[in-house]
């Protein structure tokens, strides 16, 4: 279960990397606090995976792909939605700080 | 997310079971027997997934003469999950536009 959403930036992909993968990147538009992001795969500036759950809700995993494009940066986003329990998640990604 | 829409996104994670939901689409009832037929697994692990199916909602058993329990897809229970696309879709348009407000309006000095 998942959807795919995508918009041009008239900007560098390098740029758009750093408004996705920093957190003050996403302070300046992603604006929802409740969320807690775990990023999975950084592979600037063109792959970002980061999963992310509010509350007790199941995460949900998202990644974005940046590549270059005629006027800047095309941003393809995927959310996907399986159910993962947030213990589990917490577990695997142990070791990884966001 | 509700339990509700969790239990039916979960469902429909595996790829076995979004085939065995689109066989109901297509053939409207189904069986444990059907199915093994025509997926490459073992009749126990048909049931399973049946079952998993059944637990999120998905499914309901038909009446009908026989021995054979056949099953059919419950009236609107795919709803959560058309929902959660939509809410997700409208969510990220929302999203991706602020994004590229932000980045080409370029940093804050």
């Amino acid at each position: 279960m998942s959807v795919r959403r995508e918009t041009e930036v008239e900007a560098t992909p390098e740029d758009v990397w750093d408004a996705l993968s920093t957190e003050e990147g996403r302070d300046r538009w992603l604006g929802e606090p409740g969320r807690e992001v775990v990023v999975e795969v950084a592979d600037a500036p063109h792959r970002l995976v980061w999963w992310w759950w509010e509350g007790d809700a199941p995460a949900t995993r998202v990644e974005f792909l940046v590549v270059p494009a005629p006027g800047g940066a095309r941003v393809v986003v995927t959310e996907t939605a399986p159910e993962v329990p947030v213990a589990r998640l917490a577990a695997a990604f142990s070791s990884v700080c966001v | 997310m509700s339990d509700r829409l969790g239990a039916v996104l979960g469902a429909l994670a595996d790829p076995t079971r979004r085939e065995m939901v689109e066989v109901l689409l297509s053939d409207g009832t189904t069986s444990v027997p059907s199915l093994t037929g025509r997926f490459p697994i073992t009749r126990q692990a048909v049931a399973k997934h049946l079952a998993t199916l059944d637990d999120a909602g998905l499914l309901e058993r038909v009446d009908a003469p026989g021995r054979e329990v056949r099953w059919r897809l419950r009236p609107g229970a795919l709803a959560p999950a058309a929902d959660w696309v939509r809410t997700a879709e409208s969510a990220w348009d929302g999203r991706l536009g602020r994004l590229k407000r932000a980045v080409e309006e370029g940093p804050p000095d």
